[in-house]
């Protein structure tokens, strides 16, 4: 995940402060990815740094320091809105590692642990389903979109158990 | 029977096809309780018994071993026409295609099983228009199942295995000609007619439907997969009520 673009994006829209920032940020992603206060400062330093933010100047009656963005980083923000999302070489997930070395190992219980992972996932599904169920698609877009994304994600994870039980009860058939 | 009293009661159940050396076990043993509110679905490898086992819950197919109880009544004691009486009043089949009778309005289909039971037209009409409502298809009560789209037939069919007195609803890949958001509705309304105190058993291969259940049961070979040491027999998964 790009905080760095992140914090880029909230700031487009208006000056803001570190607290701020990170409210905004758990505001617009639902909670879904909780930000540490700390690399929220670290991201602005550097961004700063780069010619990407600027403090605005301070005012008597705030004592924290507010943030703008620059020509410099609307550019580069756009050209991140612009880009494609490119998961090469893949993100890496622990679950295929998991399954992949206990093949390679040869290990007797590979059965088990995939009944274990899409026993797991399926609760995992149903969690995101019931709140899809009460989420209201006119005031919780994003949150909405969000569980989407994740009821998909999940699902594609137990397409794939499944997937591996078959191959495996393939390649165990005579 | 009382409201809390099972719906659905399969108990070490199993099916065999042929006999002696050629004998072939489609499923089974399996145990299998659904109580009145409850939403199961099924899920599975092709050839796991999940279309078995519905048949047998819906008393289209004979156990060769176990009972099988719906509604309170043993299957087994029951006559041929006791059987199709309990088909007609007790339980509602919805299958992935081919639910509906093309000559038939969405009202006629859904007021058939009722007419079929003796019951008069302007009852069973009125029976069938309330079940329509109930999966808001009343201003289309009179079109033609050409008329409608798969989404909206798939909702017929749900209003029909629901109409009049039926309890259960039993479902065999529902969701599987539909795209995403017409089987999201399907499922919504499924759901939303479960906690409305009915139950349905829904065999599916599509995870994100099956997630709108209560449980979630895995068949292989015939038997249900218990997930290790802290998954509660026979269901992979506790049932946890929708809020």
């Amino acid at each position: 995940m790009s905080v760095r673009n992140s914090l880029l994006a909230i700031l487009a829209a208006q000056p803001t402060h570190g607290y701020g920032l990170k409210a905004r940020f758990e505001q617009s992603t639902s909670g879904a990815w909780p930000l540490n206060i700390g690399q929220v400062y670290t991201t602005l330093a550097r961004l700063e740094r780069d010619g990407l933010v600027e403090p605005e100047p301070v005012h008597d009656e705030g004592p924290r320091q507010t943030w703008r963005i620059t020509d410099e980083g609307r550019r580069q923000l756009g050209e991140w809105f612009a880009s494609p999302v490119a998961d090469d070489p893949p993100p890496r997930d622990e679950l295929a590692i998991k399954v992949l070395l206990a093949v390679a190992a040869d290990r007797h219980d590979v059965t088990a642990i995939l009944d274990r992972q899409r026993a797991a996932t399926v609760e995992r599904l149903q969690d995101l389903t019931r709140q899809k169920m009460r989420a209201d698609p006119e005031r919780e877009l994003p949150w909405l979109l969000l569980l989407d994304a994740l009821i998909l994600k999940a699902n594609a994870e137990l397409e794939w158990l499944a997937l591996c039980e078959a191959r495996l009860s393939q390649r165990g058939a005579p | 029977m009382n409201s809390h009293a099972p719906i659905l009661e399969l108990e070490s159940v199993t099916r065999v096809h042929g006999a002696g050396a050629r004998a072939v076990r489609a499923l089974g043993p399996v145990s299998l309780t659904v109580a009145p509110g409850e939403l199961v679905a099924i899920m599975g490898p092709s050839g796991a018994g999940k279309s078995t086992l519905l048949a047998l819950a819906g008393a289209l197919d004979e156990p060769s071993e176990g009972r099988v109880r719906v509604a309170g009544v043993d299957l087994a004691t029951q006559s041929r026409a006791q059987l199709a009486a309990l088909r007609r009043r007790a339980v509602g089949y919805v299958f992935q295609d081919l639910n509906l009778l093309p000559g038939l309005t969405a009202a006629e289909n859904v007021a058939l099983p009722l007419e079929l039971d003796g019951l008069g037209l302007a009852r069973a009409r009125e029976e069938a228009a309330a079940a329509l409502e109930r999966v808001r298809l009343g201003t289309l009560a009179q079109r033609f199942p050409d008329e409608l789209s798969g989404g909206e037939q798939q909702r017929v069919a749900i209003a029909r295995a629901f109409v009049g007195p039926r309890k259960l609803l039993l479902a065999d890949e529902p969701t599987g000609a539909l795209d995403s958001v017409s089987g999201e509705m399907c499922m919504r309304l499924l759901r939303a007619q479960c906690d409305a105190g009915r139950s349905a058993v829904l065999v599916t291969h599509d995870a994100t439907h099956a997630a709108w259940a209560d449980r979630v049961l895995y068949l292989r070979d015939g038997r249900f997969v218990d997930a290790g040491p802290d998954a509660s027999s026979p269901a992979v998964l506790r049932a946890g009520r929708s809020a």
